[in-house]
C-alpha cells in the first residue's frame, strides 16, 4: 500500500522543517508531497532539504489549488492512499495511524478536533462561525460532522481521482470538499485525533471577509455548486485513470 | 431636443464609432467584443440622426417621459453586458487555475533547489 502526505504550504519555510521531521519520525514511508503554493520564502528549499517532493506553483492558488495538483500528482504517480497535512505544523504526526486505520472502513476519513471531548479551545466568534459550518452540512449533505473544517484528512485512491478533478478551489473549500464527496456517494467517516494548537500565524477570521465567504458557501451548497473542471482536462483524467487502474 | 445638442449627439456618436473601429483595425479588442460594441454604436447612430425616433417608440409603448426609454435600454444593456464579463472572467479564472496545475507538473518536482527561477 503506498501512502502519500499531500502538503500545501505558501511561505512556511520556518516551520516547515519541523513538520517534515516530525513526519520522517513517525511515518517514514509515507512519502511527502510538499505543494509550494507560490511561496517566496523558499519554501521549496525547506521542502526539498527534508526529503520531500516538492511541486512548485507559478503563484499562490490557494490552499484548495495546492491541494487539487497535490491530488493530481498523487493519482499520476500511481498511490493508494494519501492525507493531507498542515505546514504550519498544526497536525500531529502521532495521529496518522488513528487516521488511516479508520480509512479501512471509509473512502474518506476527516481527523476532528472535537468529536470527543479533548478540550480543543477556539474564540468565540470562531465557535460560532464552526457551530453555522457544523449545521450548513447537515443541512446540504445529510450526515453529521463535528469539525467541518478540518484539514487534517485522509483519502482513499478513489477520493483522489475524483478530488483531481473537482476539487473547490475558493476559501473554506474544505468544507465544499466534505460536501462534495458525500453527494457523490463516498463513505465520509470523523474520527477523534489532538491538535496542537496553532503555533504562528493567525487564524483568518476577519469578519467581514468572513461573512463574504459564508454567504458564499450557503449559495453554492444549496445551488448544488456547478462543478469546476475544466470539460477538457476532465476527460484526460479519465483516460489516465483507465492507464492507472491495470493491474 | 435643439439643434446644437443635435449635432453634439451625432458628432459624439461618429467619435465612438471611430475608435472602436480603430481598436479593431489594431487588433486590441477582440473581434467577439467590436461586434457588441459596433451594434452599440450603430443603435446611437440611428438615434441620433432620427432624433424623434426614440420619442415615437416611447409613445407606442405608452412610457410619458421619453427618456426614459433611452436609460431602461442602456442600464439593461449595461447589465447584460456585465453578466457577461463575470462569466468571462469565471471561465478564465479556471483555465488560469488548470494552466498553473499543468505547469507545475511539467516542470516536475524540484531538484536540490537549483532552479532559482524566482
Amino acid at each position: 500500500m503506498r501512502t502519500a502526505v499531500i502538503i500545501p504550504a505558501f511561505n512556511e519555510a520556518d516551520a516547515l522543517p519541523g513538520v517534515l521531521a516530525d513526519l520522517a519520525s513517525q511515518v517514514p514511508n509515507h512519502q511527502v508531497i510538499v505543494v509550494d503554493d507560490g511561496s517566496s520564502d523558499g519554501t521549496h528549499l525547506a521542502a526539498v532539504a527534508g526529503g520531500a517532493v516538492c511541486l512548485r506553483l507559478p503563484f499562490n492558488l490557494g490552499i484548495g489549488g495546492a491541494l487539487r495538483l497535490g491530488f493530481r500528482y498523487a493519482v499520476r504517480e500511481g498511490y493508494d492512499r494519501a492525507y493531507q497535512f498542515d505546514a504550519d505544523g498544526q497536525h500531529d504526526a502521532t495521529q496518522v495511524p488513528v487516521l488511516l486505520e479508520a480509512l479501512d472502513q471509509a473512502d474518506m476519513v476527516i481527523g476532528s478536533r472535537f468529536a470527543d471531548d479533548r478540550g480543543y479551545q477556539v474564540g468565540h466568534s470562531r465557535g460560532v462561525a464552526m457551530a453555522l459550518l457544523r449545521r450548513l452540512v447537515r443541512i446540504t449533505s445529510g450526515q453529521q460532522f463535528t469539525d467541518t473544517s478540518s484539514g487534517f484528512r485522509a483519502f482513499r485512491r478513489p477520493v483522489l481521482e475524483f478530488f483531481a478533478t473537482e476539487y473547490p478551489m475558493e476559501y473554506m473549500e474544505s468544507v465544499e470538499a466534505l460536501v462534495l464527496a458525500v453527494r457523490h456517494g463516498f463513505t465520509v467517516r470523523e474520527v477523534p485525533v489532538s491538535m496542537r494548537d496553532r503555533v504562528a500565524g493567525t487564524a483568518s477570521n476577519r469578519s467581514l471577509r468572513l461573512v463574504y465567504h459564508f454567504v458564499r458557501l450557503f449559495i453554492v451548497l444549496l445551488a448544488g455548486r456547478p462543478n469546476d473542471r475544466t470539460v477538457t482536462w476532465g476527460r484526460r483524467m479519465t483516460r489516465s485513470r483507465q492507464v492507472a487502474s491495470r493491474p | 431636443m435643439t439643434g446644437q445638442t443635435h449635432a453634439l449627439l451625432a458628432v459624439l456618436t461618429v467619435v465612438a464609432v471611430l475608435v472602436i473601429v480603430r481598436l479593431v483595425r489594431q487588433g486590441t479588442l477582440k473581434a467577439k467584443y467590436s461586434v457588441l460594441w459596433l451594434t452599440v454604436g450603430l443603435v446611437l447612430a440611428v438615434a441620433a440622426s432620427v432624433p424623434t425616433l426614440l420619442d415615437r417608440v416611447a409613445d407606442r409603448l405608452g412610457i410619458w417621459y421619453q427618456p426614459t426609454l433611452f436609460l431602461m435600454l442602456a442600464i439593461g444593456f449595461l447589465l447584460l453586458v456585465a453578466m457577461h464579463f463575470s462569466y468571462e472572467l469565471s471561465r478564465l479564472e479556471r483555465r488560469v487555475r488548470a494552466l498553473a496545475e499543468e505547469l507545475a507538473l511539467l516542470r516536475g518536482p524540484v531538484e536540490d533547489g537549483g532552479d532559482e527561477a524566482s
